[in-house]
């Protein structure tokens, strides 16, 4: 039995240590060859970006040497996927080599695209990369008062993202003594300031408390650099001095490419996270259309179950579990605080009052992350 | 009709229990005042590290099974031994004059009593570990 695993983040690299794990005896026994295939080396911690941005980690904090965090029994190569063949259950790498499997997990993430936005890649700032978190950075150090306009592209990863913005803005100005200085307007492009009800009903009383203006229903359109003018595409025009923007993003261009799903999001089962039509592919991770937050842990519980399912077929000749839509994520809410969501299909998020224990349980997970992608947590 | 006199029931919690509460309250704010970020990170950084060593040690079949041999009184007894003759060769090192070199101080060498109880030792290992290996490429391990 071969299996593929197309894709070394976080959903790809649990899934394949996960199954390295429950597949040990018959991977010793030559029955079952675990394969995977990634676009780097290195394994970047994601969530760790916005730290960069904001001066409280370093980029070299947030890598490790992918093939350290893999399952020795894991054949790792560094030769990103070209080309997916579904038909013959094969895909084409970079390199040209071909490789056949008999279960193929497709786990390649989404990208952010600013450049499809005119002007958003010259005229404002993001975090979603290492460079683009480090200059965001440079310019916020730069910043001495003003305007500070922060919208959001759809769809994006981690849904969570904007308001912790906010929350860290608000928090750094303060700690430079300019916060008086700055005026801070967040602008979303739905009719309330979070998609997640729960999380808008507790981030907008947080915002009135913090001075932090808002306006909803605000899709971005263009950004005029030159004159500093956000547009948007309900014809209203912003002024700003510094622009942050969550960028639109969408799946991995082969997968476009290559016709597996619109926007780069693979149509998939949202119980057996099997790609629909294909009872031998599956799909995790940010890679997916389900209706859930494109995160690490909807990642990291997708890729539970999927593993399970997986080394349950190959053992007992069925899967054992449905994915429930579970999501967790942690929301840093300023002056050391935190508090969580955590919903699935069924069940809204039910916000607890943010406190330092939570502040302190995230900066737990950062360090954790790592136990976490080698399937032990 | 019977009247029914109610005992009023014991408070689900004493005096002391209270106190108790106060006092774990006490502590988790102590806690909370005497950590920072920065220790919270590095706390963090050495449990995931320790976990995952914990975790390879644990699945290491080489690593199980030596610990199983040092279980075994005699194999502690050994690295007792092996540890007083590193402390012990260290001491006689630093004060032996330098190796004059030559095949003469070869033989010399050799012809110690001490020299050959070892190389004898070192011999008995050797085979044993040659057998165990030839043992387990002959099973394909």
């Amino acid at each position: 039995m071969r299996i593929l695993v197309v894709g070394g983040g976080t959903a790809g690299t649990i899934v394949a240590n996960n199954l390295a794990r429950r597949l040990a005896a018959e991977t010793r026994a030559g029955k079952v060859r675990l394969t995977m295939l990634s676009a780097s080396d290195r394994h970047m911690y994601q969530p760790g970006l916005l730290y960069v941005a904001f001066g409280q980690m370093t980029p070299d904090q947030l890598y490790r040497d992918q093939a350290s965090l893999l399952e020795p029994s894991i054949d790792f190569h560094v030769d990103p996927v070209k080309q997916f063949m579904l038909d013959k259950n094969q895909v084409r790498t970079e390199s040209g080599k071909v490789h056949e499997y008999d279960i193929l997990v497709i786990a390649t993430g989404s990208r952010m695209v600013p450049e499809e936005t005119p002007g958003m890649n010259e005229g404002a700032e993001f975090f979603y990369t290492e460079a683009s978190a480090v200059k965001m950075f440079k310019r916020l150090r730069e910043f001495q008062g003003g305007r500070v306009a922060v919208a959001v592209g759809v769809p994006h990863k981690c849904p969570i993202a904007p308001i912790e913005v906010m929350f860290a803005l608000d928090d750094y100005f303060k700690a430079r003594g300019i916060r008086d200085k700055v005026q801070l307007k967040y602008y979303y492009p739905i009719g309330r300031i979070h998609t997640i009800e729960n999380v808008a009903t507790w981030a907008k009383p947080e915002f009135d408390r913090l001075g932090i203006e808002y306006e909803t229903l605000f899709n971005i359109k263009e950004v005029d650099a030159k004159n500093k003018i956000l547009k948007s595409e309900e014809d209203i025009d912003v002024e700003y001095d510094l622009l942050i923007v969550i960028p639109q993003h969408r799946g991995m261009e082969v997968v476009e490419r290559d016709n597996l799903g619109e926007g780069g999001w693979i149509p998939t089962d949202r119980y057996s996270l099997a790609m629909k039509g294909h009872d031998n592919v599956y799909v995790v991770g940010d890679t997916t259309n389900l209706p859930v937050s494109k995160t690490g842990s909807a990642a990291h519980f997708q890729a539970e179950t999927l593993s399970e399912n997986i080394a349950s077929i190959i053992k007992i000749g069925a899967p054992v579990k449905d994915y429930d839509g579970k999501v967790y994520c942690f929301i840093e809410a300023g002056h050391e605080r935190a508090t969580y969501a955590m919903f699935n299909y069924l069940n809204p998020p039910d916000l607890k009052p943010p406190s330092k224990p939570m502040h302190w349980f995230k900066l737990s997970y950062n360090q954790m992350y790592w136990t976490s992608v080698r399937g032990l947590l | 009709m019977t009247t029914q006199t109610e005992t009023p029931s014991a408070p689900p919690f004493s005096e002391n229990d209270l106190q108790r509460l106060v006092e774990l309250a006490q502590l988790v704010t102590s806690a909370q005042d005497a950590l920072s970020d920065d220790m919270v990170n590095r706390l963090s950084s050495a449990l995931s590290e320790g976990i995952t060593l914990l975790d390879r040690l644990t699945r290491n079949e080489g690593f199980t099974h030596l610990l199983r041999e040092l279980d075994r009184v005699e194999n502690q007894r050994f690295l007792v031994c092996m540890s007083n003759a590193f402390t012990e060769a260290t001491r006689e090192l630093a004060t032996a004059p330098p190796a004059a070199g030559g095949i003469g101080g070869l033989i010399k060498l050799m012809s110690d009593p001490g020299t050959q109880e070892g190389l004898r030792l070192l011999a008995f290992v050797g085979a044993r570990m040659s057998n165990s290996l030839r043992e387990v490429h002959r099973r394909g391990l």
